[in-house]
């Protein structure tokens, strides 16, 4: 896909600022997250999306307010952040503490931001990839001029709500983006015994139009998510895009994943997403090394603010089973890219 | 009953010598009937020797469990004459969780509750009706005769609902009592069940109202003794059936039908009638009454039946249709005895009018399992044998 | 008022709520242009439209899992699945998806499952079951089981309105054997128990088909007066109607026909020995299929799921007690 020409048209400095750091902050947040867990200042397991920062970054810059994503997974905090999620919110949230994304029921990645138009993930993949198809039937039906976006990994292709979602969207024409995060690794399963036919090349199978981007490069991604919104919202239907990337850590922080040759390793860490495009916005000018600081200092202070905040009352722990009364809506997220007009965050 | 624990000691009542010379004794009456229980020194029976009559002492609290000796029965000193399960004056009985809030919240005293429920278990129907009789228990009516029909019975729940207001034609509907529900519902079932019909036949009782006179006894247990008598000739009638199945009996369980006033009626059985003397069924009758106005009958003494008799005469009705007690083929109700003129032949062959004490054995009895002509031939063979002294 | 078919009701419910609320839509397997298996939703595509009757693809996980999706977007749709056996393919969905939702991230997921259910036609194993347990057991979804036409449709009306997901279990073997009194324009029904005869010597509990069953049993048994309790809502169960017929005879029977190892009857024979153990004057006693697919024969089917025969029983033995 020929991108490179439209890209200095679809984005700004503002947003390519922008971009970095979003990746800038989701790679600190994780970073300080993993140091927290080592601390035992986190319950239970920690994900982190080393070396995928660009994909949900990418992704999530080209959706608008009203474009609900549906689900982040746990390499995709930065989707997190781009729709604007608090960040001592989201240290809460890690730390078990009272906050409003999870109440202290979820933990690790497995959340969202309702306000901000994010559905959290369940465990069990690509369930969250149906419910986004559903989504997307919503928009149909009422004739609204949004799109649903989902992540998924390579693993996850091969349960069956993954074609179940492929078949009903494609069938349907249904506005959804898929991203396929393809980072070679399901736990310790390589792609090569996930499955016989790399799932880019089925999805013509279900009527879906599919491409594959170099995962590391938040240019592409954002270029070719922008591409698939644009067709979704035209009618034309879904888009798999194949975001090929690598995961830089083990599945957790639990695992020190030896099983991956240490060559592939070394080969996709020079091919680091936010290293190189650090340097191509440094050479245009743009002062990373303040941005970093900024950053730095932003995840400090949401770390802080976290810290003193107290565990959940375990009084509340059985409420809130059943909603009772009216439902609060789906409501929007951030959409900063600059093809957008400026919209405030919360309900449309 | 409730069964006894598998270590229970069972300890002998013994035919006592009463001096020296005694070599045997005649059993008068049992004082308790199986499954009662016994303080130590109770009278168990009444003997009777040729030098005294005396009672039996219970040498052990406990349980009446066996009887061995019948009334009437002469036996030798030393013979056994019932068992008693020694322990704790009655078997423990266990009362379910409401039972135990609701006596908790009237103070009553649950061992002196009858149980009506299986085992003899009191229910909580039982210590609801124990409450509602002012904790006495039912007072034996006045009159001891016992009356017509059958049912189990069950006393009338606590509250009784308030009673509607009249209608425009000055009609006020209440719903049926549950007792009244059961008995028709159980009259329903027989005579839908049974092709019923009746035969009767009247029968001279002079004789039998001399010899009831003598022996202190009421007509019923001379007609019952006399009944089963002619039942050894009439085997067809000291049956049951169900279905297609056809149930004869050698040995006669008899019901006697009880009236238990506003609470209906009920049929106790006297097992094994045929060994009883009429003045042995006198005593079983009376005493089955008793316990049946008590409600200390147990499901054991209500059920096994294989000939009814019904004695309802008191009302002054001359003849009657009961309605047969399932599974039996036949009962027999004996209305009331009238003083009537009778042709009475003399030997010589001459015929006079006397008054004679009448009355009309009328026998319901099963068209399935047998016929009319066998009907009137036992009723006619129990006529003779109460009109030949 | 007018006298309908359990199924009528059905269908009434659905066409009321979808006129009266456009974000209600119909989703399911041949729902649309066939009308569905049974013929609940026929002339809904006449009326409505493809977008609000629509006709999926055989994908029980999909069905539900977009229901999802829709219901968070705003929507309220009504999922069918064919027969109540083909839940087990949607069961990721409902219980992990839809149950844990509002608990974990505070977003209600409004939609509504309806379940043919329940056997004694010779459906056999994947065409008789009787699945409410596996949901009553999941937190987070409602559970509802009509056993009255007037019940079916504000039940339904119920749990259309419900902000929660809420499965709907809808007897195939009464869709047209059992008529009764409807109101037009229906009421959403409570969640809650009723007494379908009041009695006062035992109490049968049932729900759905064997409502019916036990009511039949019972109608003239001895002169005995039997309380039948019909429990219409399985998950929130009315705990405080239960123990009140407990209290009132102290003696209960609960009919499932559902497999019997944790039927919804274990839990309400649980409630009882709990709660109400000082009300009761004899044992707890269940009746249930035994847990055993269920057979395609007639006779081996009639001699697992429990009858009017077996219920008599049941309650002489216990009345006797």
């Amino acid at each position: 896909m020929a991108i490179a020409a439209e890209l200095s048209q679809l984005l700004s400095d503002e947003d390519r600022r922008g971009l970095l750091r979003h990746m800038l902050l989701m790679r600190a947040v994780e970073e300080r997250g993993l140091s927290l867990y080592k601390q035992g200042k986190v319950p239970g397991s920690f994900y982190d999306g080393r070396g995928q920062e660009a994909v949900s970054v990418g992704a999530t810059w080209a959706l608008a307010a009203a474009d609900p994503v549906c689900s982040p997974l746990i390499r995709d905090l930065g989707s997190h952040l781009v729709k604007g999620t608090d960040l001592a919110d989201l240290f809460r949230h890690y730390m078990g503490r009272e906050n409003p994304l999870s109440r202290g029921r979820e933990g690790n990645v497995h959340f969202g931001d309702r306000r901000r138009g994010v559905v959290g993930m369940v465990s069990m993949l690509p369930d969250m990839m149906v419910v986004a198809v559903g989504l997307a039937m919503a928009f149909r039906m009422r004739g609204e001029e949004r799109c649903a976006l989902t992540f998924f990994g390579d693993g996850a292709t091969s349960r069956g709500d993954w074609h179940e979602a492929m078949n009903w969207a494609g069938l349907d024409r249904l506005p959804v983006i898929f991203v396929l995060e393809n980072n070679q690794l399901a736990y310790s399963t390589p792609t090569q015994r996930q499955f016989a036919v790399n799932p880019a090349e089925r999805a013509a199978g279900y009527g879906i139009a599919a491409v594959t981007v170099d995962g590391n490069d938040v240019e592409a991604v954002f270029a070719a998510t922008h591409a698939a919104r644009e067709r979704a919202l035209a009618g034309e239907g879904p888009t798999l895009i194949e975001a090929v990337t690598m995961r830089m850590h083990g599945h957790g922080a639990h695992d020190d994943m030896r099983y991956v040759p240490t060559e592939l390793v070394a080969a996709w860490a020079e091919r680091d997403p936010i290293v190189r495009f650090a340097a191509a916005q440094e050479a245009h000018g743009l002062d990373v090394g303040a941005l970093r600081e900024e950053v730095d200092a932003a995840v400090e202070a949401a770390v802080a603010a976290a810290l003193a905040t107290p565990m959940p009352d375990p009084a509340h722990a059985a409420e809130g089973v059943f909603c009772v009364g009216e439902p609060e809506p789906l409501g929007n997220g951030l959409a900063p890219w600059s093809g957008f007009a400026p919209v405030e965050a919360g309900v449309a | 009953m409730s069964s006894s624990p598998t270590d229970v000691q069972l300890v002998d009542v013994l035919m006592p010598q009463m001096g020296t010379s005694m070599t045997e004794g005649t059993i008068v009456a049992w004082s308790k009937a199986v499954g009662d229980a016994l303080a130590v020194e109770e009278t168990v029976c009444e003997i009777s020797t040729d030098k005294i009559d005396t009672e039996c002492p219970a040498p052990v609290a406990g349980t009446l469990a066996e009887i061995l000796v019948a009334v009437g029965e002469t036996v030798d000193v030393g013979t056994v004459l019932a068992r008693i399960a020694a322990g704790a004056a009655a078997p423990p009985r266990r009362y379910s969780p409401v039972v135990q809030r609701i006596a908790a919240q009237h103070a009553v005293d649950l061992a002196r509750v009858p149980g009506t429920g299986r085992g003899g278990r009191v229910t909580k129907q039982d210590v609801l009706a124990w409450i509602e009789q002012g904790g006495n228990g039912a007072a034996p009516p006045a009159d001891e005769r016992p009356l017509h029909s059958e049912s189990p019975y069950r006393p009338e729940p606590v509250a009784a609902p308030p009673p509607a207001a009249p209608d425009d034609l000055g009609g006020v509907a209440a719903p049926l009592s549950r007792m009244r529900r059961s008995v028709g519902a159980a009259m329903r079932r027989s005579l839908e069940t049974a092709a019923t019909c009746t035969t009767v036949v009247e029968c001279d009782v002079t004789h039998v109202e001399r010899r009831r006179r003598e022996l202190g006894l009421t007509a019923l247990p001379l007609i019952a003794r006399a009944a089963i008598e002619t039942l050894r000739d009439f085997p067809e009638l000291n049956a049951t059936l169900e279905g297609d199945t056809l149930t004869r009996y050698e040995r006669v369980h008899l019901g006697i039908a009880v009236s238990l006033g506003a609470d209906g009626l009920i049929v106790p059985v006297i097992h094994d009638a045929q060994e009883l003397a009429v003045e042995g069924l006198g005593a079983r009758i009376k005493e089955l009454a008793r316990r049946a106005r008590a409600r200390q009958l147990t499901p054991d003494d209500v059920r096994g039946a294989t000939f009814t008799i019904t004695n309802p005469g008191q009302y002054g009705a001359l003849i009657a249709t009961p309605v047969i007690n399932q599974p039996q083929v036949a009962i027999l109700d004996l209305e009331a005895i009238v003083k009537r003129p009778v042709v009475v032949t003399a030997p010589d062959g001459s015929d006079a009018i006397a008054i004679r004490p009448l009355v009309n054995l009328c026998m319901s009895w099963d068209h399935r399992a047998l016929d009319g002509a066998y009907a009137a031939q036992f009723l006619t063979a129990l006529r003779r044998r109460l009109e030949t002294p | 008022m007018a006298v309908r078919t359990y199924l009528q009701a059905i269908s009434d419910g659905l066409r009321e709520e979808m006129r009266a609320d456009e974000r209600v839509f119909v989703m399911g397997e041949d729902v649309g242009a066939f009308g569905g298996a049974f013929k609940v939703t026929d002339g809904l595509l006449d009326e409505f439209g493809p977008e609000r009757v629509r006709d999926t693809p055989i994908a029980e996980a999909g069905i539900v899992g977009t229901a999802v999706g829709a219901a968070i977007a705003g929507l309220r749709p009504v999922c069918e699945m064919q027969f109540a056996d083909f839940v087990a393919c949607g069961f990721d969905q409902l219980v992990n998806v839809a149950g844990k939702m509002h608990y974990r991230l505070g977003l209600a997921a409004p939609l509504t499952v309806r379940l043919p259910s329940g056997g004694g036609f010779s459906g056999g194993p994947f065409h008789s079951q009787n699945p409410e347990a596996w949901f009553m057991h999941a937190p987070g979804l409602k559970v509802v089981a009509p056993s009255t036409p007037q019940d079916a449709k504000g039940l339904l009306i119920a749990a259309i309105r419900d902000p929660n997901p809420v499965v709907f279990l809808e007897h195939k073997h009464l869709y047209r054997r059992v008529k009764g009194e409807v109101a037009e324009q229906s009421e959403p029904t409570p969640l809650t128990a009723r007494v379908a005869r009041a009695g006062s010597d035992l109490t049968v509990i049932a729900y759905g088909a064997m409502v019916h069953v036990a009511l039949e049993a019972t109608e003239d048994l001895d002169g005995a007066s039997i309380e039948v309790l019909d429990l219409r809502s399985l998950v929130p169960l009315d705990e405080q109607a239960i123990l009140a017929s407990v209290a009132k005879t102290s003696k209960v029977v609960i009919l499932d026909e559902a497999n019997a190892t944790c039927a919804a009857g274990a839990q309400v024979a649980a409630l009882i020995a709990e709660h109400a153990f000082e009300d009761l004057d004899g044992p707890v006693r269940r009746l249930a299929t035994p847990d055993v697919p269920i057979p395609f024969s007639p006779p081996l089917e009639d001699a697992l799921l429990p009858n009017v025969a077996r219920v008599k029983e049941a309650c002489r033995e216990l009345l006797a007690y």
